[in-house]
């Protein structure tokens, strides 16, 4: 189904379940990006680790890290240390977006203007240019 | 015991299970902790060495049956024979089994995978309590993973996604057998979150475990809850829910 979407200007943004198994099975269909969201936590880096060592084994796309919830520079390093040759996006922590999936609202919705909103629309940005480029 | 803790992904089930296992070790009972997810989780938040290592591949044989390929325990060996051999011994004395960890793109685990399965249909039952952690959703718990279960603890967030998981496994349950199955409120800020639970997946709430600044100081450090954080307010839950199963098992 997702290899039937593509269009041309179309832009196809999909998320899949927890783990490998399915993205795995793209095998046939690279995609341009995979985003690979961590969590600063010892067990999201080294579920991230494995989840980016086998979409770039696999050539399943180039790889970005979105490193989530993180709270201060101690945060940021410990993601960026995790994934030396990765492109990293930073996400702050963020109690705009935890309020607003309490209330099964979107966060861009609910609080467009939230440090953590911002920090998604400048990965957004960069990802269209760089597929631009 | 045999608990399974199962729910949406990201809904703190490992933390819970880790603790909730290794307590359950200190009131003297003998506690076998599984992990069925094929990314790591559980063994951080048990404190056991990381590994990727499961069952090694010989520990199933192939048959054919109807044509078709099967996998069975080797001859001679049972389930409690693989948990004597393979599982690893773990902090409070909890023994620990999990399915061998992804790695790699073209990661194949068919043996394994069907030498773990085999072992959770022959587990040791007399003297042994079981905490099982699933992995996230709705594909897993009701089918193979969490047959051997008695009780199963949907671990929920009082927000609507993680509240829209815990109705549909709620419903799968109904359609299993319906197994006991209770909801165990996580990260919440007050008892309205309790109530939104309860009204949420309707499902009884038996433990309540309150927002906790040391669960996410544990996740980070890659220590178990109860190591960090061994008198904060989430820890206290855990051992309440312990104390709320056993009275349940007792009665």
């Amino acid at each position: 189904m997702l290899g039937q979407l593509e269009q041309p200007g179309g832009i196809i943004v999909a998320d899949f379940e927890a783990g490998l198994g399915t993205v795995l099975r793209l095998g046939d269909t690279p995609v341009d990006v995979v985003v690979v969201v961590v969590e600063p936590t010892a067990a999201s880096l080294e579920v991230g680790r494995r989840a980016a060592e086998s979409v770039t084994l696999a050539g399943l796309g180039r790889v970005v890290v979105v490193a989530n919830r993180v709270r201060d520079d101690a945060d940021e390093q410990r993601v960026r240390a995790a994934f030396p040759s990765c492109e990293v996006a930073v996400v702050p922590e963020d109690e705009a977006v935890v309020t607003a999936e309490r209330q099964g609202v979107a966060p861009l919705d609910a609080a467009p203007d939230a440090p953590a909103v911002g920090a998604l629309a400048g990965l957004a940005t960069r990802l269209l240019r760089a597929q631009a480029a | 015991m045999r608990v399974a803790f199962v729910g949406k992904g990201g809904a703190g089930k490992s933390s819970l299970a880790g603790a909730f296992a290794r307590l359950l070790a200190r009131t003297g009972e003998r506690v076998l902790a599984l992990d069925s997810d094929p990314m790591p989780g559980l063994a951080f938040a048990l404190g056991t060495p990381g590994s990727d290592a499961g069952l090694p591949d010989d520990v199933v044989e192939e048959y054919e049956e109807d044509g078709r390929r099967r996998y069975r325990l080797r001859a001679g060996l049972t389930g409690s024979g693989v948990i004597e051999r393979y599982a690893v011994q773990g902090p409070d004395g909890v023994r620990f089994l999990q399915l061998g960890k992804a790695r790699g793109p073209r990661w194949d685990n068919t043996p394994a995978h069907f030498g773990f399965q085999r072992v959770l249909d022959d587990l040791p039952g007399e003297g042994w309590s079981i905490v099982g952690d699933l992995p996230g959703g709705t594909r897993q718990p009701f089918m193979t993973w969490g047959r051997y279960a008695s009780t199963f603890l949907v671990v929920v967030e009082p927000g609507p996604a993680s509240l829209l998981t815990g109705r549909r496994l709620t419903r799968l349950a109904a359609m299993a057998g319906s197994p006991r199955v209770l909801a165990v409120a996580n990260k919440v800020h007050g008892s309205d979150d309790a109530r939104r639970v309860a009204e949420g997946t309707g499902l009884p709430v038996v433990g309540a475990v309150p927002f906790d600044p040391g669960v996410a100081a544990a996740a980070r450090a890659g220590v178990p809850l109860l190591d960090q954080a061994p008198d904060g307010p989430a820890a206290a839950a855990v051992r309440c829910l312990v104390e709320a199963l056993r009275s349940r098992e007792a009665a």
